[in-house]
């Protein structure tokens, strides 16, 4: 039997939020997770990665009574500092209205909606459309034409005592909408922390959704972020996740493409080092055709740790044209360091273009003899090596406004993975 | 005094000894073309100069500006003004052609104690030379060697050269490969680095590069050992008799 909270306690702390309380979505969310419990390492999509962190942090976090802490400001205005954006600030579950401008933008209709049903089939989500304050509804209409991009920054603070926050949104963009969105996780304290997030985005005819994932966790955090983006006829996503934190990261990325002639980006980059764990596990559905379809996820791997890379594409009876490509690239600088990749293509339409392929390997022996005979020391070399291999995806970033602050991020990160060495 | 100055070197790789007893001089302002068959030890002397850690050094003593070259690593040799010219060079995505010139520029001369060379200044000399040697400048902004053909590769590795105006510079079958377009424009690079206080090393298989440069000296490296040396006329007779008479000769 799948691990499970303790009922009395969840349904106390449910009973305090705001919105109804136990409404009747609530209350079968609370139904069904008391069913089916946490996943654990015996359901297949889960084999890899262990939630028992999670469950820990959620069941202290239970027994000391649920919400209490208020979030950090100082920390969420230094992070806003680093970005010429509009901003959705959500902390420790709760969206802060005073420091949201996204909401009142022209061209946007915000609102916070209840808990109700969505097409999440999972017992995260069970456990997140319980815990939930309400439900973030964002309509992008084609009118709205900023360039900047909206960043739904979801800050977490835990100093005092462990903290378990759920984040629920649903955006919808209208016909021929264009959009741009950067989902920031970051965390503050040295208190454990679980993260739960929830976002469903449909993407109308012929809109474009840009989405970057930038994920910046504490060491001590654990973060389950699930996106479920729907794609209409003609409609195109440019996905793009950034993993360089937290201690256990699990992400789901599912795409569900409805509509003819529609177009999917899903590119990535994680780096882990000593001690993290990341898992990336993406789904796309193709149920109609022509669509193209193109992914590319590298992993920078340091050190004792763990990454999990699955990609799942079927294509379904009739989605014939549909032309696909997936990639995944691992770069390993240390032998304890473990990766597990497999791509998962299944195909079941005739007229199809598909290619995948998954490979693991460690720095060229000759490229870094190249760059010592120009002088070039080998702690450096190593880093313009492993730099440039993270660079050939990181050049896809759909949000050129982020380039330079995501290069920086990611340098310092494989800085501080190498051990700080400047030779 | 020799610049470079080798002594009776033996060197193995793995179980295999690839140089036999090689002895070899060279002073600044010479160009001395090595030339021999395939596996006779040609690219193993160039590699072990700029210090691949592949190679073992035996015995017998390998000595640069009087000082020892086996402690030194090879980033200190090049900083040192060594310069190897890879027979293959290696293609490198996602690192900028520009950048790894600016970086070995910097390399060397915070070594010698000067300042680095900032952006403007790199531009500018990096530009100059690229023009020199008939290389489009959009080069500059691609990816070390990515993509590039076989004469592109090696101008931008006498591009390289041009750059970081090394003491000794060992040019490893710089010529293999070309079209003779591309054959000309390297020769010319080199001939215009050709300098009293610079040796050259040309590493080769064919005369054909030394109709455009003009050794001072030629060696002939037979299973690990120079069997003869002479000047350029050797490289004549060499084309000529084939390299079976340079060996039989030196064992005769």
């Amino acid at each position: 039997m799948n691990p499970v909270l303790p009922l009395d306690t969840l349904t106390r702390v449910v009973r305090r939020l705001p919105g109804g309380g136990l409404s009747a979505a609530r209350q079968a969310a609370l139904a069904s997770f008391a069913e089916r419990g946490f996943p654990s390492l015996s359901d297949e999509d889960w084999k890899y990665t262990d939630l028992t962190p999670a469950i820990d942090v959620s069941r202290e976090w239970l027994a000391a009574g649920g919400p209490a802490e208020t979030p950090d400001p100082a920390g969420i205005l230094a992070v806003r500092a680093t970005l010429d954006a509009h901003w959705l600030v959500i902390a420790n579950g709760e969206l802060q209205e005073a420091q949201s401008n996204a909401l009142t933008l022209p061209g946007i209709r915000a609102r916070r909606g209840h808990v109700g049903e969505t097409r999440f089939e999972a017992p995260l989500s069970d456990l997140n459309a319980a815990l939930s304050h309400d439900v973030l509804e964002l309509t992008i209409g084609r009118e709205y034409r900023d360039e900047k991009p909206i960043v739904l920054l979801v800050a977490d603070a835990a100093t005092g005592a462990p903290i378990a926050s759920q984040v629920r949104i649903a955006v919808r963009l209208e016909d021929s909408a264009v959009a741009s969105f950067v989902e920031y996780h970051v965390s503050s304290g040295n208190e454990r922390h679980y993260s739960n997030t929830f976002i469903e985005t449909d993407v109308a005819p012929d809109a474009c959704c840009r989405w970057v994932r930038v994920q910046e966790r504490a060491p001590v955090h654990t973060q389950t972020a699930r996106l479920d983006v729907r794609l209409d006829h003609g409609a195109r996503l440019e996905h793009f996740g950034i993993d360089l934190g937290g201690a256990l990261t699990r992400n789901d990325l599912r795409v569900d493409v409805v509509g003819r002639h529609a177009q999917v980006t899903l590119d990535g980059v994680y780096l882990a080092g000593p001690g993290q764990h990341v898992d990336n596990h993406t789904r796309t559905e193709h149920r109609v055709g022509p669509a193209r379809s193109r992914q590319e996820y590298r992993g920078v791997l340091s050190g004792r740790c763990r990454a999990v890379w699955n990609g799942k594409a079927i294509i379904h009876p009739g989605a014939d044209g549909t032309d696909l490509e997936q990639a995944n690239h691992n770069l390993l600088l240390s032998g304890d360091a473990e990766i597990d990749a497999k791509p998962e293509l299944e195909i079941y339409a005739d007229d199809v273009k598909a290619a995948h392929g998954a490979t693991v390997g460690q720095l060229d022996e000759r490229a870094l003899f190249y760059l010592q005979s120009r002088g070039i020391g080998p702690a450096r070399a190593k880093r313009i090596l492993t730099r440039a291999f993270a660079a050939t995806v990181l050049d896809k970033l759909p949000l050129p406004c982020l380039r330079e602050l995501v290069g920086d991020k990611v340098e310092a990160r494989l800085r501080g993975m190498a051990g700080g060495a400047t030779a | 005094m020799s610049l470079l100055d080798i002594q009776n070197l033996h060197v193995r790789i793995g179980d295999a000894d690839i140089l036999r007893g090689l002895t070899l001089a060279v002073a600044a302002g010479e160009v001395h073309a090595i030339m021999g068959p395939n596996g006779s030890g040609k690219s193993t002397l160039a590699n072990v100069i700029a210090g691949h850690e592949d190679y073992e050094i035996v015995s017998g003593s390998l000595r640069y500006d009087g000082k020892d070259l086996a402690p030194l690593a090879p980033e200190e040799r090049a900083r040192e003004g060594i310069f190897l010219g890879f027979q293959y060079p290696v293609e490198i995505p996602g690192v900028n052609n520009a950048y790894l010139l600016k970086a070995a520029v910097n390399a060397r001369r915070k070594h010698q104690g000067l300042p680095e060379i900032d952006a403007f200044e790199f531009l500018k000399l990096a530009r100059a030379r690229m023009a020199e040697l008939g290389i489009d400048p959009k080069f500059l902004n691609r990816g070390v060697n990515e993509g590039f053909s076989g004469g592109e590769k090696k101008r931008n590795e006498i591009l390289q050269l041009a750059m970081l105006e090394p003491r000794l510079a060992i040019l490893d079958e710089t010529d293999s490969g070309l079209d003779i377009d591309a054959l000309r424009a390297v020769a010319a690079g080199v001939n215009g680095l050709r300098s009293p206080d610079r040796a050259i090393v040309l590493v080769t298989h064919y005369q054909r590069l030394l109709d455009y440069v003009e050794p001072d000296y030629v060696h002939v490296l037979s299973e690990g050992r120079i069997v003869r040396s002479g000047d350029k006329s050797l490289a004549l007779e060499l084309e000529e008799k084939g390299y079976e008479w340079a060996r039989e000769a030196a064992t005769a």
